[in-house]
């Protein structure tokens, strides 16, 4: 697969046509059908990205992405063709307007190509909760791409895209990059525009991006970046520039936080990260052992927080305002909004939303949700004292475990909500964070997670790329 | 702590869903195995605090206040699955009987 910057660079200056890209990103999409990835994408639509594309280069535009496919996960809107966020609510959902994403990747010459799979309404580490069918791991078919914008992870990982969007809420991009062995970053909160993603959990939600390289991710993140009018928590910053590696990491600390490498982790897992923090020191880097006191808070605080806000923003879906309209038994509104929300509703949804709105509830707020904004405060600070004491950058594995198996743990949610274990607290402090791929283990990507302070997402780009050059990604660790 | 039954139905009516009755003791487990696990966070001493966290930026930016050409693709009516007379449509509230 071509890199980002040379797609660009040939469709800029006439070496290729954004027609003939179109042409190959058509027979890459119909070859990975078995994946399963895509939910909706067109030919025609394509060429007709392609020739608006070709008619600006003609035009002489200097377009940043000129002809670079990139695939949006099926909650970021777009406005021709459908957004179901894989949920029989939204069968047919074509929304009215643009996300500012979107609208950032077409003005800098990005072809959009296609709407990918994912968990429905975002909410999954697997991408088996889709109403249209789970997505295969592209190395192995009974395996999950993680979640939940695993369409987007297969469909970079499988070479079909170079690049594209996801969404993160509580590590819903750095998982599935970690497992299908791409690049997966999640910049600061409120670093990129949120509007037109569709809400899941407010406070955390992050348009990230997948590349196969740092760089090809990068330059995505670089493109949509930026405060934007049309979302108030965006923060007054310059879009993220991509990076320029030094050559080492001389000058930079970095911090092994001692809860992320638990004795019972994957001993795969444990052998990749052990050769990454081996291949930091030769880098130069100064390794620090720390200490984030609160993290095993993180999981059981995510699945109050976020469920509370999704309970929130999905009472939209109500057949009145959004959602596939249902008639229920007595023909009253209540009876509508009931019957659409029952049966629009998958089962992974249904229950974050009854958990949210319990721990809503009048008796249990207290208990729980409140319990919960102080447990966040807490992983906050915690990753607050670290880089305070003088560490730049924190370096883990994303994951405990390489790719499970599909419907492994679909039985048992806390199970699920445990592969996030890693990813999560991250989200929680809203901090940037990024997975990418530091080897193999019996044929199996493992990620590796670099997570930076506020607003440093720059630094954090700059070094993984320095890692990315010196760390094998596809070589076996075991 | 243990859910049961009759508080999963009442959750879901809270949350206007609809539940059949077969379905509830399946929920009333899982919704009890979620709550449980999330539960440990009673163990937060309570002399442990931090200054609250806020996401994005400290101050939120204020817009214009001012009315400005919306992008879209079609005015509202075209979102409505019913509609007549630019009014949406929707099933009367109260006696059953439909709009």
């Amino acid at each position: 697969m071509t890199s980002v910057a040379r797609i660009a660079e040939r469709v800029r200056n006439g070496g290729e046509t954004a027609g003939a890209v179109a042409s190959r990103t058509a027979a890459a999409l119909e070859d990975s059908t078995g994946l399963n990835a895509t939910l909706h994408w067109s030919r025609e639509l394509l060429h007709r990205r392609a020739g608006e594309i070709t008619e600006r280069v003609s035009a002489g535009e200097q377009l940043p992405l000129a002809g670079v496919p990139v695939a949006l996960k099926d909650n970021i809107v777009s406005t021709d063709e459908p957004t179901t966020c894989a949920s029989r609510m939204l069968v047919d959902y074509v929304s009215p307007y643009e996300a500012t994403a979107v609208t950032r990747l077409r003005e800098a010459g990005a072809l959009l190509a296609g709407k990918a799979n994912l968990d429905e309404f975002a909410m999954g580490s697997s991408t088996e909760h889709s109403a249209f069918g789970r997505v295969r791991h592209p190395l192995d078919p009974e395996r999950v791409p993680g979640g939940s914008s695993g369409g987007s992870a297969a469909l970079v990982a499988a070479g079909v895209v170079p690049a594209a969007l996801g969404s993160e809420t509580g590590g819903s991009v750095r998982q599935p990059a970690s497992f299908c062995g791409v690049v997966g970053v999640k910049p600061t909160y409120g670093r990129v525009s949120r509007y037109g993603l569709v809400a899941f959990g407010s406070s955390l939600d992050c348009i990230s991006s997948f590349g196969r390289t740092v760089d090809d991710a990068a330059r995505v993140l670089a493109v949509i970046s930026g405060p934007d009018p049309f979302d108030s928590t965006t923060v007054d910053r310059p879009p993220i520039a991509p990076p320029e590696p030094p050559r080492d990491l001389r000058g930079i600390t970095i911090g092994l936080p001692r809860e992320y490498f638990p004795d019972d982790l994957d001993p795969g897992v444990r052998a990749g990260t052990d050769r990454t923090i081996a291949a930091l020191k030769e880098l130069g880097a100064e390794l620090r052992q720390v200490s984030l006191p609160h993290t095993a808070l993180a999981v059981p605080t995510y699945y109050i927080i976020a469920p509370a806000e999704a309970a929130a923003n999905l009472a939209r879906y109500d057949g009145v305002r959004y959602g596939q309209r249902r008639i229920g038994p007595n023909g009253d509104i209540r009876a509508l909004y009931q019957a659409t929300r029952g049966e629009g509703f998958g089962a992974e949804v249904r229950r974050r939303i009854l958990v949210g709105t319990y721990v809503l509830s009048a008796g249990y707020a207290a208990q729980y949700y409140a319990k919960a904004q102080r447990a966040r405060a807490l992983i906050a600070a915690d990753f607050a004292a670290v880089f305070a004491g003088g560490v730049d950058l924190l370096f883990t594995p994303t994951t405990p475990t390489p790719a499970f198996r599909a419907g492994e743990k679909t039985d048992d949610p806390v199970a699920m909500y445990l592969a996030d274990i890693f990813v999560s607290p991250a989200s929680l402090a809203g901090l940037p964070a990024m997975s990418l791929p530091i080897g193999r283990s019996d044929g199996l990507p493992i990620g590796g997670q670099l997570i930076a302070p506020m607003f440093h997402d720059e630094q954090m780009l700059a070094a993984a790329a320095v890692l990315e050059r010196a760390v094998p990604a596809v070589e076996e660790v075991r | 702590m243990t859910i049961g039954a009759d508080q999963v139905r009442h959750i879901a009516r809270l949350a206007e869903i609809a539940v059949a009755d077969d379905e509830l003791p399946v929920l009333a487990k899982q919704l009890d195995r979620i709550v449980g696990y999330v539960a440990q966070l009673d163990r937060l001493p309570a002399d442990e605090d931090a200054a609250p966290f806020n996401a994005g930026p400290e101050s939120l930016r204020l817009r214009a206040d001012q009315v400005n050409p919306w992008p879209m693709i079609g005015g509202p009516m075209a979102m409505a699955p019913e509609s007549a007379d630019g009014f949406f449509l929707v099933p009367r509230r109260g006696t059953g009987a439909e709009a």
